[in-house]
């Protein structure tokens, strides 16, 4: 290689983004910022009581994973009861359902002066948590698995509505034009055949929230609306990490089968 | 429709139905264990029918005057719960997305990736609250370990989302960089990194739009935000303010995840070019 | 593995009254400013089989559907038999739709589930809603349905899933479908654009069947010259939304097809070769 001057490339521009960039980089910047000023309700930063608490933890971490399964069965009524709580909700959700996704769909609705109502009210249903409806519900009902049971109605009912209906908008349904040409009302050609045909999208959303309900009806306890998280919260307030971990391991078995199970009826469904 | 009303019997052979055994023996057993759990429930089913009523009552006391002069103090705490989601869901992006990789068939060794997605799988069958909740006792319950709960409890299907997302690209890119010679990091940097960087920030902010509801959960636990305030004023039962406190939830869960889904299908968008 | 089945009376259809159709300058044009049809005026008496030819975009989807409502008339008016479709609304529009048999390119079979429930769709008109949605169905409409599917010699696979038939099968359901509607008019929309050639003779011998056996009005979207040619007596040709030719099939010469296409015939215009 003989030392010659650098070779001088006439390149093309650059296609550059990097006004844009920057504008989206400041932007997430000063949001991050903001979030951390304690002075709007930003998030106080202090790690070294972080550090300090840790030390704490430790001890207690090592006594959650050495689970008591002594415990074991002082939980199995809760249990029980969160399963319960579990299957009701995803059914009566599931029945609730059908209906109500069919309003909200626009191939299987055309009036926007019913479908709109519907699809506010489910947004609106699906913008609050679980657990605000459950402590709400508990003020006004009382403790026990009823306000649980119509939290997890609540809460499925937004889940199966949206993501059903909108599977059934972004499909192609050149079979209602059929039912129409030969005289059918919507609800008729929705009835007939539209249902047999989104069938599958039912069952999948069916059967998910019947997984996330087991989850979900596990914590509800927690501000007293049934299942097992009230015992949780019993538990830890004793400091009785080793009951807490019994109880999430069964926790953790439990949600597995359901898991299993559930795949299992989707493969058969297919 | 004209129809000949005394026409003759058709008289032809009609093939039996296939039998619906299974079908109904599936719908009976389904039906048994629905009512064996409600019957079973601790609940007076008898009173159901009065809930509709009760709770026409309640919202009429929760939303026919809101307590607006509590606003401000609403606002503050929103803005605290938000703050926590949105911290938390940067802690959960910025673990997921090495982890979530390392997970992913051709990256790492298979002993790394199996334990990885076991870990995953933990984390993901456990709720989440039940991890937050231990997770605060531990550390404390002010925000802070709100933030640290969140991004933690939300590896499990974050990471997921990377690792489905790296295995779902074309192998091209992969293969030209480990024949090039490079090892992981680079792997990820320059092959994986740019294939998934639309998805992944989709995700990201979808993690975001979750943290929002959970950081409502977590207050009402104890952590802080509009969450705390919630629980308060529903155990002093000042039905005014839990109604002008709800207004402000489902408002700002709306809004953000109306302006987060617009960015997310920008995102998308500008992918597929 | 078959019943005997004895149909009752009232399940015979082969004697509803035949309807002519008459359009008296019918003009449509779309909401984003399309003008499928100009100033279109036609008489078919009753019992006639007819073809409408024309290429794609020349308006013959639009011709067939005004005549049962389904795409609505922008000035003109359209009667078939004894009723004025561009007035009809509502109940009275759905039962004329009753008496209107259609079929479709795409079959428009519901895949998913049996050929049974899909015929039962022609008896929708006749059903009042409330049954439907209770998912009962009377012993005259399944009476009908059977020997729907007879007349057109698939009663042998009713209890088939739809998606396991083949394309000439589908379109027989969809015919047997139209007929247990009991019309007085029958609609093809290109029944055998998607129909290899020995399909598609043997689906257009069962229109020409229904129109002879039955008297049906018959009136077929055809893009194939041949087809036409063979199995109607009148043809109604389409061009830019205007009938530029209207003439016995068996007389039209060369020069009228490519009058009527605006360009000379190409080999794809005929099924055989």
């Amino acid at each position: 290689m003989t030392d010659t001057a650098p070779t001088v490339w006439e390149l093309p521009p650059k296609p550059t983004n990097r006004a844009r960039i920057a504008l989206i980089i400041g932007a997430i910047v000063t949001f991050t910022t903001l979030t951390c000023l304690p002075a709007i309700g930003g998030v106080e930063l202090d790690f070294a009581s972080l550090v300090d608490n840790w030390r704490n933890g430790a001890r207690l971490g090592r006594e959650f994973l050495q689970p008591d399964l002594s415990f074991l069965p002082r939980t199995y009524r809760p249990m029980l009861e969160t399963l319960q709580m579990a299957v009701v909700g995803a059914g009566v959700a599931a029945v609730l359902s059908v209906p109500l996704t069919l309003w909200a769909a626009r191939q299987t609705n055309p009036r926007l002066a019913t479908r709109q109502p519907v699809r506010f009210t489910i947004n609106v249903v699906r913008a609050v948590p679980d657990l605000v409806y459950a402590t709400v519900l508990v003020a006004v009902i009382g403790v026990g698995p009823l306000p649980g049971l119509i939290t997890l109605i609540l809460f499925d009912i937004g889940i199966v509505v949206k993501l059903v209906s909108e599977a059934i908008d972004a499909g192609e349904h050149p079979y209602m034009e059929a039912g129409m040409a030969a005289g059918g009302t919507q609800a008729q050609v929705n009835r007939g055949v539209v249902l047999a045909q989104s069938w599958p999208f039912f069952t999948n959303q069916w059967l998910y929230v019947l997984e996330l309900n087991v989850r979900i009806s596990a914590i509800l306890g927690v501000v007293g609306a049934g299942g097992i998280g009230r015992l949780i919260s019993e538990r830890r307030a004793f400091f009785a990490y080793d009951d807490v971990g019994a109880i999430v391991l069964e926790i953790l078995v439990v949600v597995i089968v359901i898991e299993l199970f559930s795949n299992l009826v989707r493969r058969r469904l297919t | 429709m004209i129809v000949d009303e005394k026409a003759a019997p058709l008289g032809v052979s009609i093939p039996t139905p296939p039998s619906r055994l299974g079908q109904t023996a599936a719908a009976v057993v389904v039906g048994a264990v629905l009512l064996a759990s409600a019957a079973d429930l601790d609940i007076d089913w008898g009173e159901v029918w009065s809930i509709p009523g009760q709770i026409q009552r309640y919202g009429q006391l929760m939303f026919t005057d809101p307590d607006w002069e509590r606003l401000p103090r609403a606002l503050f705490e929103t803005w605290r719960s938000i703050s926590m989601a949105w911290l938390g869901a940067i802690l959960c992006v910025v673990l997921s997305i090495p982890l979530g990789m390392l997970a992913a068939h051709g990256v790492g060794p298979t002993w790394l990736r199996l334990t990885l997605r076991a870990v995953f799988a933990v984390i993901r069958a456990v709720p989440e609250v039940i991890i937050a909740l231990l997770l605060l006792t531990v550390t404390g319950f002010t925000p802070l370990t709100g933030m640290l709960a969140l991004g933690i409890a939300g590896i499990g299907t974050q990471a997921k989302w990377v690792y489905e997302a790296v295995e779902s690209i074309d192998d091209g890119a992969p293969e030209a960089v480990v024949a090039a010679g490079g090892a992981i990091a680079e792997l990820a940097r320059w092959a994986l990194w740019p294939a998934v960087a639309p998805a992944l920030t989709s995700f990201a902010l979808y993690r975001f739009e979750i943290n929002i509801r959970t950081s409502a959960v977590l207050g009402l636990i104890g952590a802080g935000g509009i969450g705390s305030m919630l629980t308060n004023y529903t155990n002093f039962r000042q039905w005014n303010t839990v109604g002008m406190l709800l207004v402000v939830v489902i408002t700002a869960t709306m809004i953000i995840d109306a302006i987060s889904g617009r960015i997310r299908r920008r995102i998308l968008e500008g992918a597929k070019q | 593995m078959t019943d005997q089945h004895e149909v009752g009376p009232g399940a015979d259809v082969s004697s509803p009254t035949s309807w002519s159709i008459h359009l008296n300058n019918v003009s449509v044009t779309y909401p984003n400013g399309t003008t499928a049809l100009r100033n279109v005026s036609l008489d078919i008496p009753a019992g006639e089989m007819v073809s409408i030819v024309g290429l794609s975009g020349s308006g013959k989807s639009t011709l067939i559907r005004v005549m049962n409502g389904l795409v609505p008339v922008t000035t003109g008016t359209v009667a078939v038999g004894p009723h004025e479709v561009t007035h009809l609304r509502g109940r009275q529009l759905r039962q004329l739709r009753g008496h209107i048999g259609m079929i479709f390119q795409g079959f428009n079979l519901a895949e998913r589930t049996s050929v049974f429930r899909n015929v039962m769709v022609g008896r929708f008109a006749d059903t009042p809603t409330y049954r439907t949605l209770l998912g009962v169905s009377s012993e005259r409409d399944r009476d009908l349905v059977f020997a729907g599917l007879d007349s057109v010699g698939m009663l042998d696979k009713v209890w088939t899933r739809a998606s396991d038939l083949s394309g000439g099968q589908k379109q027989r359901v969809a015919i047997a479908r139209a007929l247990a509607q009991g019309p007085s008019v029958m609609l093809a929309d290109e029944p055998v654009a998607s129909l290899d050639p020995p399909t598609a003779h043997s689906v257009m011998n069962d229109l020409r069947h229904i129109n002879g056996e039955r008297g049906l009005t018959v009136l077929v979207n055809l893009h194939l010259i041949d087809l036409a040619q063979q199995y109607t007596t009148r043809m109604i040709g389409l061009r830019a939304g205007e009938i530029v030719f209207d003439g016995p099939a068996a007389e039209a010469t060369e020069s009228n097809f490519e009058h009527i296409y605006g360009r000379p015939i190409k080999s794809n215009d005929k099924l055989a070769n």
